[in-house]
Parts: C-alpha cells; sequence; structure tokens
C-alpha cells in the first residue's frame, strides 16, 4: 500500500529524515512512535508532498508519489489529516466539510456529506457553528471527516489524540478502528505510546530520524523493555486523570 | 453653511463612498487570499479608467461598454502582473516586505507608461464622455444620472462579490486559501487556479471601479495613486481582512473627505486642501487606537467574524 525507501527529507536545508525506510501493509492501522524531534510529522509531511526531498522514493498504490505538489495528493485516495490548524477555523462545519467534497456534483456531495454524519453524528449538530468555535474533541472529528470525505485508502493522521482529554482520547481511536475496519490503511504519528498501542496493529518506533524499531503492537505492548529503552517510557502505568480534564462531546465550550 | 452644501456633501459621500467600498473590497481580497498589500492596486483603477475613456473617446459614448470593457481590460493586467512578477517571487520564497515593494515598482512601472502613451495621445485631464442628465431634483436634493450609474454599479459589485464568496464552490475555495494555505492544498484545492482566478476578480473590479471614477471625474495617468490612501483608510478601518468593515470604513473615509471637510472649513476655516490628509488621520488614529479595525464588529466575509 505505502512503501518508503531510503527518504531523506526535510525543510529547505535541514534535514530531518535520514535514510528512511518503511512498508505499510494494506488494511493496517499503523502507528509511528517516537520522541520529540525524532521526525515523525516531517515524515508524513513528506508524504503529503509539503517537505523537501532531497533523495528517496515513495511509492503508493503502485504510484510514485515523491515530490508530487500537495493538491494533487489527495485525489490518488491519499488524505493527510494535520495535526494543528487542521480545519478552517473561519468557516462553518458545513463549509468545512463541503470544500471537502468539492467536484462531486450536488447530489453525491449531498449523499457523501449524510453518510459523514453518520460516521461523525457530532457534527450535524454542529454545522452551522464556525469550526473555529469547536471544542479540541469535536475539531479534531471535523478534521478527520475532511479526510475521510476523500474517500481515501490511505489515511495518514499527525497526533490525533494531541491536546485532548482521556475520554476523547479514546473517543478519536475508536473512530479510527472503525475506518480501519471498513477497510481503510491507517498511519498515524502519535506521541502518546501506551494509548496507541492498543488500538493500532503495527508499530514503528523512530528515533534520530530513523526507523530505529519496529513491530506488531501486541508485541511491543508485551516487550516492555526494549520499547523503553527506545521511547523512553513505560507503556503500562495506571492513568490517573484529573476530573476537570473530562470534557463531553454534549458540552459545547463556552463561547468566547 | 447651506442646505444645499450639506445635502450635496452627503450625495458626494455616498457616491464616493460606494466606489471607495468597491477598490477597497479588491484590496482586502488581495491582502485576504494572495497575503499582499497590493500597492500597485491603484494602477489596476487608473488602467480601467483610461480603457473607459479611451472606448468612450473613440469607440462609443455607451457607458455600458466603456464600464464594461474596463473589466477585463484591468483583469487581465493583474493576471499578467500576477504571473510574470509576484507569483515568480512567492515561488523563490520571498519575504512580503519584498513583494510589497515589487508592488511599488510594478505601480510605478504602469503608472508612467500611462505618462508616456497618455503625453503621446493627449489623453490628460479628460472626462468619460457621457451626456449628464439630473434624474432627481427635490428642494436642495439634486441626483444624476452619473451618481446612479456610479452608486448602484458600486453596490452591485460588492453585493455580487459578497454572494461569491459565501455561496459558491469558488468562494469557499477563495475563503479556504485566506483562512490557510496549506490546508486548503491538503484538501485539494487547486490553489493556482484560485489564486489566478482572484487577481482577475480583483483586476476586474478596480478596473470597472476607475471606469465609475472616471464617471465622476477627470482621468488621469495620477487618478489610482491619489485615490490609494483613502482606499487603504478603508481597508485599515475594516481591519484589513473583514468585508463589512471595510465598507463600512469606505463611507467613513468619504464622509470625513466631504462631510466633515465642509463642516471643518464651514466652522473652522479650514482650507479645502488639506482634504487629503484626512485619510492619514483616520489611519494613525485607527492604527493607535483600534489596530484591529473594525475586525472584530459584526461578521465579515473573509474573516467569519473573529478578532
Amino acid at each position: 500500500m505505502l512503501s518508503i525507501t531510503s527518504l531523506t527529507a526535510g525543510y529547505g536545508k535541514l534535514m530531518i529524515l535520514h535514510d528512511v525506510a518503511l512498508t505499510v501493509a494494506a488494511g493496517q492501522f499503523a502507528a509511528i512512535l517516537g520522541p520529540n524531534g525524532s521526525g515523525k510529522s516531517t515524515l508524513l509531511k513528506s508524504i503529503a508532498g509539503l517537505t523537501t526531498i532531497e533523495r528517496g522514493a515513495i511509492e503508493f498504490a503502485g504510484q510514485a508519489i515523491a515530490g508530487r505538489r500537495t493538491e494533487t495528493i489527495r485525489g490518488l485516495g491519499l488524505s493527510y489529516v494535520p495535526q494543528r490548524e487542521n480545519v478552517f477555523k473561519t468557516m462553518s462545519v458545513r463549509e468545512n466539510l463541503r470544500l471537502a467534497v468539492r467536484g462531486l456534483g450536488r447530489p453525491a456531495a449531498l449523499l457523501a456529506l449524510g453518510e459523514c454524519y453518520e460516521l461523525f453524528p457530532i457534527l450535524r449538530d454542529r454545522q452551522g457553528q464556525r469550526a473555529g468555535s469547536l471544542s479540541g474533541g469535536e475539531r479534531q472529528m471535523l478534521a478527520i471527516a475532511l479526510g475521510w470525505l476523500a474517500r481515501p485508502t490511505l489515511m495518514l493522521l499527525d497526533e490525533p489524540s494531541a491536546g485532548l482529554s482521556p475520554l476523547f482520547v479514546t473517543e478519536v481511536f475508536r473512530t479510527l478502528r472503525t475506518l480501519r475496519d471498513a477497510g481503510i490503511t491507517l498511519v498515524v504519528v502519535e506521541q502518546n505510546a501506551r494509548s496507541v498501542l492498543r488500538w493500532c496493529d503495527y508499530a514503528y518506533l523512530l528515533r534520530d530520524g530513523q526507523v530505529a524499531f519496529q513491530g506488531e503492537a501486541a508485541e511491543l505492548l508485551a516487550d516492555e523493555e526494549s520499547v523503553k529503552s527506545y521511547l523512553g517510557v513505560k507503556l503500562v502505568r495506571k492513568a490517573t486523570l484529573p476530573a476537570s480534564s473530562i470534557e463531553s462531546f454534549s458540552n459545547p465550550p463556552p463561547p468566547n | 453653511m447651506t442646505l444645499t452644501q450639506l445635502v450635496d456633501s452627503l450625495v458626494t459621500t455616498a457616491q464616493v463612498g460606494s466606489l471607495y467600498a468597491l477598490m477597497a473590497v479588491g484590496l482586502t481580497l488581495t491582502m485576504a487570499v494572495v497575503k499582499l498589500p497590493n500597492f500597485a492596486h491603484a494602477e489596476l483603477i487608473t488602467f480601467g479608467a483610461y480603457t473607459a475613456l479611451v472606448v468612450s473617446l473613440f469607440v462609443t459614448t455607451n457607458p455600458l461598454f466603456a464600464i464594461g470593457l474596463a473589466f477585463p481590460a484591468s483583469a487581465l493586467l493583474a493576471w499578467a502582473i500576477h504571473r510574470l512578477v509576484y507569483r515568480p517571487l512567492v515561488r523563490q520564497k520571498s519575504t512580503t516586505y519584498v513583494l510589497i515593494l515589487s508592488s511599488f515598482a510594478v505601480g510605478l512601472i504602469v503608472r508612467y507608461t500611462l505618462f508616456l502613451l497618455a503625453d503621446r495621445y493627449d489623453l490628460f485631464d479628460k472626462r468619460i464622455q457621457i451626456p449628464l442628465q439630473v434624474l432627481v431634483a427635490i428642494g436642495p436634493l439634486r441626483l444624476t444620472n452619473i451618481f446612479v450609474w456610479v452608486t448602484l454599479s458600486s453596490i452591485i459589485l460588492v453585493i455580487l462579490l459578497t454572494l461569491l464568496l459565501n455561496f459558491t464552490s469558488l468562494g469557499r475555495q477563495m475563503r479556504a486559501l485566506a483562512d490557510n494555505d496549506t490546508l486548503a492544498r491538503v484538501l485539494g484545492v487547486p490553489v493556482d487556479r484560485v489564486t489566478d482566478l482572484t487577481w482577475v476578480l480583483v483586476g476586474g473590479m478596480a478596473g470597472v471601479a476607475g471606469a465609475l471614477w472616471g464617471l465622476y471625474t477627470f482621468v488621469d495617468p495620477l487618478v489610482g495613486w491619489l485615490i490609494l490612501l483613502p482606499v487603504f483608510a478603508a481597508a485599515v478601518l475594516g481591519g484589513m481582512r473583514s468585508f463589512a468593515g471595510t465598507i463600512l470604513g469606505a463611507y467613513i473615509v468619504a464622509f470625513g473627505e466631504n462631510t466633515v471637510m465642509l463642516l471643518l472649513n464651514q466652522t473652522f476655516g479650514l482650507d479645502f486642501s488639506f482634504k487629503p490628509a484626512i485619510p492619514f488621520v483616520i489611519i494613525i488614529l485607527v492604527l493607535l487606537i483600534r489596530p484591529q479595525g473594525f475586525g472584530g464588529i459584526g461578521r465579515s466575509a473573509t474573516e467569519g467574524g473573529n478578532a
């Protein structure tokens, strides 16, 4: 589905990734883990055509896509959901979604929006609201919906759980599993190894711009020691969450 | 001050304010979508005025033709400038400062080319030829066909642009680009095409505004440059990104230049040559007191109403 070989990429003259190689099989929910600055986000951005690629190849569904213009990549069935700034804040939820189904023709677009509201019910209730006024979890759902509306075979997501309360993190991962079960291949960058490993199939550990370790999620969860040595974190720890951090889908944020 | 003078100044405010609004929304759109305070906007206006003038002098005095042809002429100029100057600079990752300076340079080149041509063909201080008619004369209120042409055309174009931005796919794509151009690319918005079309629209509207300005007063190669300051003042009042704020700003600047100027003249004997200073005063006061302009009040087309 996705295969990257000897990829060296970065921004301008500064190269972040060095000789990265990885292959993601079709239908897999793959996670990319690693400490801050290990190049996780840069890897996704490189696939999405947002970095300078010095060397290497990226192949998606049999096509070489390294160095393609960003705006042409979505049409191949590959969608990218950035970490921050991933919705159009000044536009309504509905306008955001309509941008994502642009060019479908009205009947097909309405059908797609209908399906989207089935999959992300919260967005139906927020249709008329400005995306900038959504809560963190709602915004993340909108961002994932924008990616999903491309009808992708492969979705790249950059830290979909960042900044969300544990309750929402579970919600987001559950949605991602639904997408995986519907046949979409997922590559998810995560800071929070502990939670994503419970949901994904396979994981790559990135360090200093290189793949340092990889394996089945279940094995990694079992192999506590080697993961700890790569990531510097323990995987299994009882989560203690302050009550105040629990938000709920039904409670909109206070008006600003 | 007589009642006639006051009513006259209010009529001028309505007419000039509508023109400023038409010019300023184009400028605001450029700043929002292309992220460039385009000083050559002035010359897009002048070019439209000259196109209309030439058409009215040598082809037909039908104002619809003169105004109608100003649109494609300035649209083409705007698009050509974008492709020849701005886009190559953006591709080289030039800073906004470089782009602003280049817009000054482009403006100068166009302006002095027009000077050469105007000199060669004796086109200084000419008026677009359409027969003047008084349509309404009630007491001190006197409205001419030119007032109707200028005011109605400006208002209709501003409304059409607002509808386009809010209710069409192209409009949504332009706003998406204004909001977050990286995300727009990621979502497959054909950024180059949308930018081209933005320039065509902005140029065309500036051209029509120039033609209408030429109906109202004289045309010379400096018209656009001299109007640019009040137009920038209107855009600054609107917080540089808000449409509703920009339109309101345009009428406030026109009101300041006409009615307030008249009052200052009558009350304090301030000379009318102070008029061009009024937009300066407005820009400085707004930047000092409320740099976001009206950006935070009322909903806007490009910003969606946040401060």
